[in-house]
């Protein structure tokens, strides 16, 4: 740093706290503890909640870049410890890093074979910080599930959940109309600002409305037979499965149960006519693998809660899929599906073999060997779109180069002292 | 060279003593034959030595038996096993350490802890249901007592599995479409069309030779088998001999033991230098770095033949983990021997080589050569991201423990007039450690994230084990950059190395005890006690470093004018 007696330009008296190391390392320390804190975490809740509270907080009033760590999860489950402390969040622990850094090379910058190793190191970082804040904001993830012989055309997102509305009339094409789950939800929260008063939804294309009486984020179902009196007087279902099983609430899935459950809602809808007046009440949930058929008016609809799907413009056929186990055990050697990709906007149709560590890279996304199918043969796809995907490449390439130029240059330098 | 003669001779008479071993007397069966017979277990073929020795080292917790009163090798109880020699059950090999359940099979006052399958018999109902009850507990909720009990009864069915011959696949592939069968498949067939199948066939004829325990006749039988079978599966066959021979050898054992060797000899060398005998000291550090090479050649020629053995880069699981950490830090240590020669390189390289060869021996359960589940299962990844991950592991564990040198050193230094040169010399050994531990540990984690974002789409996903290896990033970088901003020191970078060691080892084990997530292939149980005790350790050796002693007084007082200079 200069020491000329002259007062330094603002900027520079503005940047040059913001450069200090002593910000760095505390940052590093503030960023080891919140990372030991989110893996301890990982007992309690799902890697996906503990991502967002703990490494990507953010919102308004500035407090939400902040997490509460509960005291519990540095004590073993036997032993209750109640009570919580607030702590920064990761999204505030990168960016004072990348604004620290930032600072650093402005207020320190100079080119030497000194400084240009740490420069493409610090360069990488940056690029690697700003490639999680894009996977944070912008990657997508689905899941597509292929059955041998026949084909998909839609990924869906297992994480949310959403109404469908189907109208069968016409042979050739069923006209959907779909709910969010968001809206499902406020709406039987009876504060939905778009759907109306009292949690009504409702929609151009169809001739009636929809209340949502009850939702759950996660459910089971249980047969009538078996429910407890006191549930089967009060069940609001009168139409469908509802007159047959009962919904009854879950507790959100965490992330410990090494077999990855997902979260199956159910809803009470109610369906009212033109003068609002309820014309019957029916159970959907995403534990039914069926859509239930309801007329109105002598007009068949058919309803079903189900994953979110994304419908694609092509399709992607299974033609093979394939499962090998090490001999003699139950240990997996390899998953595989032949795939036939059908692109008509394209001109694309051809074969494709996914496998692991093999996936298929198309239309910007990314098709991944995820999973199989219990019973009858199928394949699940992980499929992820993700604009920022290259950057971590791009980052890893930067680092490595920068730390081998930098401690190369350290290295020959101590070798030449030692001689 | 002449200065090492004599560490090379007593080296030489030590490894020959060891190579001897205690000679197994069995002088009518030809076992060693036996034991070379390849078979299929676990995915991988392995002679039948090595599923003996794998089954035992499960079942009792070591490689030999009591049989009749005498200490015999695994493969003579497999053979007594699958050739259901009379008495074959009597060997005492269940280990149960459970009091309660040494109580449950009604031997509470026995004061052994190894038990046989025929005192286990009687009690069989009595295990049954308390291996119903504990099974229908959730696996995190069991507590030891269930924990133990249905360890106990996996080991009874490998044990029953082994005597009935449904593990291992003994029946070879005679032709390219073939797979390794079970022997029970195969006989079964063989009441159905009648037709002997030949390999079947005469591996059932030498197993009844030694039921009827008729020596000559078993080894015919072996000797024409293992004929047989170099004509078909000459490639398997010579491996296995070379496993068995790997076997036998145990190259990490006697590592362990030369490794220790070479600590309490450069320790001498160090105490010696501390006294002013500098003669004897260079004497004693030359022969500890010919001890210290020859064992790295051990280390090194025993890693190789693994990854040969097991066609795999050199980390694949948690114990291989440990023998590349240990050889790693070796490696680098004596680079560093060569830079200072001072012995301080040999005093942390032969220490580390220790604790991880023993940690890998604790950590040896079952075969340590095993399958991979099918996603880990790709050797670019493989000796790519684990490879590069796990030598960052072992610079910064290296750092570390130069580190606790360097408080040893400061903290001796009050009482002992030692050079305070040594201070300043171990600093700048931590740097370019930690320095070079950054460099591979950021690698390896991001191509951790390429793996897997290769493999399932995601590259960072906050999994226990990529928070490990980012924790190592951030410890490295944070000591560099405290002591580019010279906030530290020698002793608060030997200090912070400490703590690196805290952090290298929660995301070597402590990561894997949270049973979460893709990377928790190596859950433990009694590990999770170790890993405390070595924490608190590394911290009490931390609060030493931060102690405000007078570091170097005792030569200041011993020869204040020198000091100065110095």
């Amino acid at each position: 740093m200069s020491k000329s007696p002259e007062t330094p330009a603002l900027w520079r008296r503005v940047l040059t706290p913001l450069a200090s190391l002593k910000l760095t390392v505390a940052l590093f320390a503030l960023a080891m503890f919140l990372i030991f804190a989110g893996t301890l975490a990982q007992r309690f809740e799902g890697n996906w909640t503990i991502v967002n509270q703990y490494f990507r907080p953010w919102g308004w009033p500035p407090s939400k870049y902040f997490v509460f760590i509960p005291l519990q999860i540095f004590a073993p489950r036997s032993i209750p410890l109640p009570g919580s402390f607030p702590f920064p969040g990761g999204f505030l622990i990168g960016g004072l890093m990348l604004a620290n850094l930032l600072a650093a090379h402005a207020v320190r910058f100079s080119l030497s074979w000194k400084r240009a190793g740490i420069l493409l190191i610090h360069a990488g970082l940056i690029v690697l910080l700003v490639g999680e804040a894009v996977t944070a904001v912008a990657q997508d993830e689905s899941q597509m599930t292929i059955y041998e012989g026949s084909y998909a055309q839609y990924a869906q997102d297992i994480r949310k959940s959403e109404l469908a509305v189907i109208d069968p009339t016409n042979p050739s094409l069923d006209t959907v109309v779909v709910f969010p789950e968001a809206l499902l939800r406020r709406a039987a929260d009876g504060r939905s600002q778009t759907a109306g008063v009292g949690g009504v939804l409702s929609h151009a294309m169809l001739p009636f409305s929809l209340r949502v009486e009850r939702w759950m984020d996660n459910s089971t179902l249980v047969g009538l037979g078996m429910a407890p009196p006191e549930l089967k007087a009060t069940n609001p279902a009168t139409e469908g499965f509802g007159k047959v099983a009962l919904a009854s609430p879950l507790p959100p899935v965490t992330g410990v149960d090494t077999n990855m459950p997902v979260d199956a809602p159910s809803a009470y809808i109610t369906l009212l006519d033109k003068e609002g007046l309820a014309m019957g009440t029916l159970l959907v949930s995403l534990n039914l693998d069926q859509t239930q058929e309801i007329a109105i008016d002598g007009h068949p609809w058919r309803f079903a809660l189900r994953f979110k799907r994304d419908y694609k413009p092509y399709t992607l056929h299974l033609l093979d899929f394939t499962h090998e186990k090490f001999v003699g055990t139950e240990k997996a050697r390899n998953f595989a599906s032949r795939i036939r990709l059908v692109d008509p906007a394209h001109n694309e149709d051809r074969e494709v073999l996914i496998y692991m560590n093999h996936p298929l890279r198309y239309g910007g996304e990314t098709f991944y060997q995820s999973a199989f199918t219990q019973g009858q043969v199928g394949s699940i796809l992980q499929v992820v779109r993700n604009p920022g995907w290259l950057l971590p490449y791009v980052s890893c390439l930067l680092v490595t180069l920068g730390l081998t130029v930098h401690f190369g240059y350290m290295l020959m330098r101590f070798v030449g002292r030692a001689r | 060279m002449r200065k090492y003669l004599p560490w090379f001779q007593v080296l030489a008479m030590f490894c020959l003593m060891l190579a001897a071993g205690p000679a197994w007397a069995q002088a009518d069966f030809d076992l060693d034959a036996f034991g070379r017979i390849p078979v299929s277990a676990e995915g991988r073929v392995k002679p039948l030595d090595s599923v003996a020795r794998n089954a035992l080292m499960m079942l009792s917790g070591r490689q030999t038996v009591d049989i009749d009163g005498k200490m015999q090798p695994a493969i003579r109880w497999l053979a007594d096993l699958m050739g259901h020699r009379k008495g074959a059950d009597d060997a005492p090999v269940f280990r149960i350490d459970h009091p309660d359940i040494v109580a449950l099979i009604g031997q509470a006052d026995s004061g052994r802890k190894r038990f046989s399958f025929n005192e286990l018999r009687p009690h069989e109902e009595a295990l049954l249901q308390q291996a119903q009850q504990a099974v229908a507990v959730k696996p995190a909720e069991r507590n030891l007592f269930q924990k133990r009990i249905l360890e106990l009864f996996a080991n009874l069915n490998t044990y029953w599995d082994l005597s009935q011959l449904e593990t291992p696949y003994v029946v070879p592939p005679l032709n390219v479409d073939e797979q390794w069968r079970k022997f029970t498949d195969v006989f079964a067939e063989f009441q159905r069309t009648r037709k002997i199948h030949p390999a079947a066939g005469q591996f059932a004829g030498l197993l009844a030779a030694y039921q009827q325990q008729d020596a000559a006749k078993f080894n015919a039988e072996v000797a024409a088998y293992t004929t047989f079978l170099k004509a078909h599966l000459p490639g398997e066959v010579s491996k296995a001999g070379v496993e068995v021979s790997f076997n036998r050898a145990a190259p990490f054992y006697q590592g362990t033991l030369l490794y220790i060797l070479t600590f309490l000899v450069v320790c001498v060398s160090l105490l010696l230098a501390g006294l002013g005998r500098f003669r004897a000291a260079g004497w004693f550090r030359n022969g500890a770095v010919g001890l210290l090479v020859l064992t790295f050649v051990i280390h090194t020629i025993a890693l190789l033949l693994r990854m040969w053995l097991q066609g795999r880069p050199p980390v694949t699981n948690l114990y291989s983990s440990a023998i590349f950490i240990g050889w790693c830090c070796v490696l680098l240590g004596l680079f560093i021997e060569l830079f200072y020669r001072n012995g301080l390189g040999t005093l942390a390289a032969s220490l580390i080589g220790f604790a991880t060869l023993i940690i890998a021996h604790n950590l040896a359960a079952g075969d340590t050569m095993e399958m991979m589940q099918a996603v880990l299962d790709s050797n670019f990844w493989l000796s790519t991201h684990v490879t590069t991950v796990t030598i960052g592991y072992s610079a910064t564990f290296l750092a570390g423990f130069l580190g606790i040198a360097l408080i040893a050193v400061g903290v001796l230094s009050c009482f002992i007039p030692i050079d305070p040169r040594h201070i300043k010399t171990l600093g700048g050994m931590i740097y370019g450690t930690i320095a070079f531990a950054l460099l591979f540990s950021f690698v390896g984690t991001v191509l951790g994230g390429i793996w897997a974002d290769q493999s399932w789409g995601r590259f960072w996903g906050w999994d226990p084990k990529e928070n490990g290896a980012v924790l190592i990033v951030l410890g490295n970088a944070l000591i560099l950059h405290a002591r580019w901003g010279g906030m530290i020191k020698q002793r608060g970078m030997a200090v912070l190395a400490v703590g690196g060691n805290i952090v290298t080892a929660w995301s070597w084990f402590g990561t894997n005890m949270l049973g979460v997530g893709l990377h928790s292939y190596g859950f433990m149980d009694s590990a999770a006690f170790w890993l405390t005790a070595f924490v608190v350790s590394q911290l009490l050796i931390m609060a030493v470093g931060l102690m405000p002693l007078p570091w170097g007084r005792a030569r200041e007082v011993a020869m204040p004018s020198q000091s100065r200079g110095a």
